[in-house]
């Protein structure tokens, strides 16, 4: 039986008060299964960066409650809320998002080495992951050395090379041309396939829903559809 | 998970991303603490020079008195010549040297001037040991003994009393019975010392000048010195055993403007301190302010991925502390590098005049302090990493999605 990875029960976000308030999430539930390669789409504001803000524990609900891997995020202080950041999550955002100072390898090893990984061990996993998306024997090179697209898949390495449970990625294509986010969704897509990583991914791009097993679409904070392929 | 060990290579490279502030915060720590080491080094030796200076002159390192001499120093407070366990004490080892003088107020009269004056009577031999005066005689001789019945005069109070080297002086002092002594003396030297002393201060033969004012062999003081590296209170109070009758004092109490000077130089270098810290802290404060805005968005990342606040407080005290650190080490090599090149001194002879009216030495040593080096490096360094908590504060409090909307 596949294993519910999130859970949103009645999630609702408002910014500002009285006139000026404004309702980013409304009432939102939804099941994110483990291994789902889904896409969260919509037009400019109904909400997808707020909702992966909501699972990606980076943000909390006005309204309703959000569960990571069985977790209520509700009532978990930051230091909590870092730990699962760190062991249940991964990131991949839009601008990439490396330390600049480290090394693509040393970006990657950062996060493990917040788990508390060993040196040895950090190494090996950081070599492994770059080679598993394609930047092998690049991993000595610092940010500012790398293309875009080389720069987002370090992100995606490093979003994976702690063995999250889900992987978040919002607008990861969108600084991309069209060649490269080829190839990073490839990529995810074949992850997803061979190792049954879960991605949630907020998207404009076509090219990346055409990939997706499933996909919500969201509209003034509300899911107004939810399909699978 | 080791956080120092993690954070540190990060903290040392972030340092180096705006290596113009970087260095910029550096020379600000580096010649803050430099300024505060060497004026601490400075001022320690222009105290020292100050006091070794007016102390080697007459007041030595302490004196002994007849009880009740300081208060009104005339010829009925004199006392007799030190007795067996006084001189037992005085001979003692921790003591360098000691001699006896007599010290009445009296008159100088020239052919043309008459002048207020201290008349001292005093031993060449054991004075050479414990004054520097019988050093600075810049024409003639200085006493050849306890009965020399010459007379030393000062370079201003020759100048005074429009005198010279040969001609005769008068002196006129309270005789035992109370009566005026008067007696006709040869200059026979002149010396060179502080205006003040040159003034007030004529020197004859102890002999002479208890056969003068007819006390037979009673003194007015004792002057003693120690070694420059031994404390003077134990001393003093093992004088004062040996001789409970008598006014047993150190310089401290002897010379007041002295000790002042001398309390105020300790005094200085804290408020020197405080000053330099003050405007250490507001670089300190704005450069780490700087960097943390500037990297609010990286702070925001570093969170999303599982940073813990207290982590990321750790990240930029650490950044603080290797900043601030380098900065003192600067600051150190710098102090030291500058008094090694002051090794033989530092003259101040062109301002002669201006440093005697502070009762100050003309040749400086600066030495190295090592306690001084340690606690004034240690408290800036403190001071400046508790300052930079602020900064290191806010990055922390920072909340991840907050931060992450900053523009890189």
């Amino acid at each position: 039986m596949t294993k519910s990875i999130v859970t949103c029960r009645g999630v609702g976000k408002s910014f500002g008060s009285g006139e000026l308030e404004v309702h980013a999430l409304r009432d939102v539930d939804l099941e994110i299964m483990q291994g789902d390669f889904a896409t969260l789409a919509g037009p400019s504001g109904s909400g997808k960066t707020t909702l992966l803000n909501m699972i990606g524990a980076l943000d909390s609900p006005t309204t309703g409650e959000v569960e990571i891997d069985g977790m209520n995020l509700s009532g978990m202080n930051k230091a909590d809320l870092s730990d699962l950041r760190l062991n249940k999550i991964g990131f991949v955002f839009q601008a990439y998002n490396l330390i600049p100072v480290l090394s693509a390898e040393e970006n990657i090893e950062f996060v493990l080495e917040l788990q508390g990984c060993p040196a040895d061990e950090r190494r090996r996993r950081a070599v492994d992951v770059l080679k598993e998306v394609g930047l092998d024997g690049m991993g000595h090179r610092r940010p500012s050395a790398l293309s875009g697209g080389q720069q987002q898949r370090v992100a995606v390495a490093r979003a994976l090379v702690s063995h999250p449970s889900i992987v978040l990625a919002d607008e990861p294509t969108a600084n991309l041309d069209s060649t490269t986010t080829g190839e990073l969704v490839g990529l995810m897509s074949r992850l997803n396939q061979d190792l049954g990583i879960t991605f949630v991914i907020g998207t404009h791009d076509p090219r990346v829903m055409e990939h997706s097993k499933r996909h919500i679409e969201l509209l003034d904070g509300r899911i107004s559809s939810d399909t699978r392929a | 998970m080791n956080t120092v060990k993690t954070f540190a290579p990060l903290a040392w490279r972030n340092l180096w991303r705006n290596p113009r502030r970087t260095v910029i915060t550096l020379i600000v720590v580096s010649v803050g603490l430099w300024s505060v080491l060497f004026f601490n080094s400075f001022l320690t030796a222009w105290g020292e020079a100050s006091k070794d200076a007016t102390l080697s002159l007459l007041t030595g390192q302490g004196q002994i008195h007849a009880v009740g001499y300081l208060n009104d120093p005339n010829i009925e407070v004199l006392m007799p010549p030190p007795n067996a366990a006084l001189t037992k004490a005085l001979n003692a080892p921790q003591i360098k040297a000691w001699a006896s003088r007599l010290q009445v107020p009296g008159v100088v009269v020239s052919e043309y001037k008459t002048l207020a004056v201290n008349i001292l009577g005093v031993d060449p031999a054991s004075e050479r040991r414990v004054s520097a005066i019988p050093d600075k005689i810049v024409e003639g001789r200085y006493l050849n003994g306890a009965d020399d019945d010459g007379v030393i005069l000062g370079v201003s109070l020759v100048d005074r009393l429009k005198t010279g080297l040969g001609r005769r002086v008068i002196l006129m002092s309270q005789n035992v019975d109370g009566s005026l002594s008067e007696q006709s003396f040869d200059v026979v030297g002149i010396y060179d010392s502080t205006k003040e002393t040159e003034d007030f201060y004529v020197f004859t033969g102890l002999t002479t000048g208890q056969k003068f004012i007819n006390v037979k062999d009673k003194i007015a003081q004792i002057v003693f010195t120690i070694p420059l590296d031994q404390d003077l209170e134990p001393t003093v109070a093992d004088l004062a055993q040996a001789a409970p009758d008598l006014d047993v004092r150190s310089w401290k109490t002897l010379s007041l403007f002295l000790a002042t000077t001398d309390s105020f130089m300790q005094s200085f270098i804290y408020i020197w301190l405080a000053v330099v810290f003050s405007l250490m802290a507001i670089g300190i404060v704005n450069t780490q302010l700087m960097a943390v805005f500037e990297r609010t968005h990286e702070f925001g990342l570093l969170r999303a991925l599982g940073m813990k606040p207290r982590q990321v407080l750790i990240l930029v005290a650490l950044e603080s502390t290797f900043l601030i650190g380098f900065g003192v080490l600067l600051g150190m090599v710098l102090a030291a590098l500058t008094i090694w090149s002051l090794y033989d001194g530092l003259d101040l002879s062109a301002f002669a005049e201006g440093l005697e009216m502070f009762q100050g030495g003309q040749v400086l040593f600066p030495q190295y302090d090592i306690g001084g080096f340690i606690l004034f490096s240690l408290l800036i360094w403190l001071m400046g990493i508790l300052v930079a908590l602020w900064p290191a504060r806010r990055a922390a409090k920072l909340s991840p999605v907050e931060a992450m909307r900053h523009a890189t």
